[in-house]
């Protein structure tokens, strides 16, 4: 495979030199290191993409136009898992006025590993009167993972994005549950610098909070869907399309962000509630109908 | 004697008003009985109390100490930016735009500009008070965690409903639990700071839409 990763070449990692699970991960010297930077321009008839830059088995794939302006662009991760001591790092530009919409073409696995963590970091940012679309399938933390991810979000003051989150713990369908390992989950999203969000899972295997009503209740699944510019028509639409939904979701509106929360079965729901969801917030909040990703009904 | 009046429920900062998803949690039959009470609070203690309000707690503390009002505004901003639902921020900023009221009247002028709609936060105002009263770190913290568990406990009587006396076996167990809250909350670096309770928050959120409601969160 290309992406067995000169250590040398690798990126230097996106988050805090003092971030704990980073430095665990880098002092060893098992994992893959993988960085992939792209950018987003708008071009006169559509958002092209620029500076694919990637090192290690990251990649992006050629990007789609099935409507007309905005990019549609697939992250890939060949390997298909992360095992301890492997290092992810993402960073996305949308440049002024752009239009992307981001999915990836399959789950994100984290496997078990034997102590030391499996890292992602995901920076995306969004100038001003540009908009992007974070739609990536799930993440499964397998038993005995220990994964450590962070979704970073900085909009320009006018900037516009929807995006969301699945996280899966251990594999119900193969009867396999999560009594074992660490899934450190977070998502923050600032605007002009300002946090508007800060959201951070830690969830360690067998403790309480896998199930507790305070915390996933049980449910192996939790989602969050995230909405700027949003209004109470908006919350209460998706409100009213939500009642009477078999699982735990609720809508809130935090200043102008917009946030679904749901918690539930497996992968299969929740990318349904969430895709549902997108199509019902993106003319509103877009002006643009729903183009669902060809690589969804594959 | 300054901090028992920091934590008396007859401050009068309303916070009486404010289950923080409780009422919510009681009315889905998610917490019925005293057992539910006393993981509800307990859990949420160990695991985003002594992760958040805590260390963030110590930081607004040290910041009024040093006079650093930007420091103070800058993590009441990630505090408020980690309350997960609209009545959870809401009850933050009212408790704290009544106690900046409270203090102003008791001769902190200080306090007076942080009665505002946005950028002010009840941690702040409770450590403010904490630092010009004398009060150590270690006990406003755990004063801060005695007053959320005892309110929770208060609004749970009422909406499960539960025996006074039920009441009290619950805060005389969780209440056991604080010390070491404290304890780690003031041990976490600045990059561990931060913990969600995704029930919680769905909780709050699903409350602003509850067909009948007694608390204001």
């Amino acid at each position: 495979m290309d992406g067995l990763v000169s250590h040398n070449a690798a990126k230097p990692k996106a988050s805090g030199a003092a971030d704990h699970a980073a430095a665990d991960a880098a002092s060893d010297t098992s994992g893959w290191r993988a960085s992939l930077d792209v950018g987003f321009v708008a071009g006169n008839e559509r958002t092209q993409l620029s500076g694919r830059r990637h090192s290690g088995p990251l990649r992006v794939q050629r990007p789609f136009y099935p409507e007309g302006f905005p990019c549609h662009a697939y992250v890939l991760h060949p390997p298909g898992g992360i095992v301890g001591g492997d290092q992810l790092a993402i960073s996305v530009d949308v440049e002024a006025g752009a239009h992307a919409l981001v999915t990836t073409p399959a789950a994100n696995k984290f496997y078990r590993s034997a102590g030391p963590w499996a890292v992602q970091r995901q920076h995306l940012r969004v100038a001003d009167r540009a908009t992007l679309e974070w739609l990536p399938q799930e993440q499964i933390a397998f038993q005995a993972a220990q994964a450590d991810t962070l979704t970073s979000v900085d909009l320009a003051p006018q900037a516009r994005f929807l995006g969301w989150e699945l996280t899966c713990l251990g594999r119900p369908a193969a009867g396999e549950g999560f009594e074992r390992g660490v899934m450190r989950n977070r998502l923050e999203l600032r605007r002009g610098g300002r946090p508007l969000l800060l959201e951070r899972n830690r969830i360690d295997g067998g403790s309480p909070v896998l199930d507790q009503p305070w915390g996933l209740g049980g449910y192996p699944a939790m989602a969050t869907l995230v909405a700027v510019g949003a209004s109470v028509g908006e919350r209460d639409a998706l409100r009213e399309w939500l009642a009477g939904s078999d699982s735990p979701c609720a809508v809130t509106l935090l200043d102008d962000v917009l946030v679904l929360r749901w918690l539930g079965s497996g992968a299969q729901e929740g990318l349904g509630v969430l895709e549902r969801a997108w199509s019902l917030l993106r003319p509103r909040l877009l002006g643009r109908e729903p183009s669902p990703p060809r690589i969804w009904r594959t | 004697m300054r901090l028992w009046q920091l934590i008396s429920p007859t401050l009068p900062v309303g916070a009486y008003a404010y289950s923080a998803g409780l009422e919510y949690a009681v009315a889905c039959g998610w917490v019925g009985d005293e057992m539910g009470l006393e993981r509800w609070t307990a859990g949420q203690i160990e695991h985003s109390l002594a992760a958040l309000d805590v260390p963030i707690l110590a930081r607004l503390y040290r910041g009024w100490e040093a006079g650093d009002s930007d420091a103070v505004l800058a993590w009441t901003r990630k505090l408020l930016a980690s309350r997960e639902a609209a009545e959870l921020r809401a009850e933050d900023r009212h408790m704290a735009r009544a106690m900046a009221r409270v203090l102003a009247e008791l001769g902190e002028a200080e306090a007076r500009c942080w009665d505002r709609p946005e950028d002010t936060c009840w941690a702040a105002l409770f450590s403010l008070a904490a630092v010009r009263w004398g009060v150590s770190l270690e006990e406003a913290a755990a004063g801060y965690l005695w007053a959320w568990l005892e309110n929770q406990v208060a609004a749970g009587v009422k909406l499960i409903p539960l025996g006074q006396t039920a009441g009290q076996r619950v805060l005389h167990r969780v209440a056991g639990a604080i010390p070491e809250a404290v304890a780690k909350g003031l041990a976490l670096p600045d990059e561990a700071i931060g913990a969600s309770a995704p029930g919680v928050a769905l909780a709050s959120a699903a409350h602003e839409t509850q067909y009948t409601r007694l608390f204001r969160s």
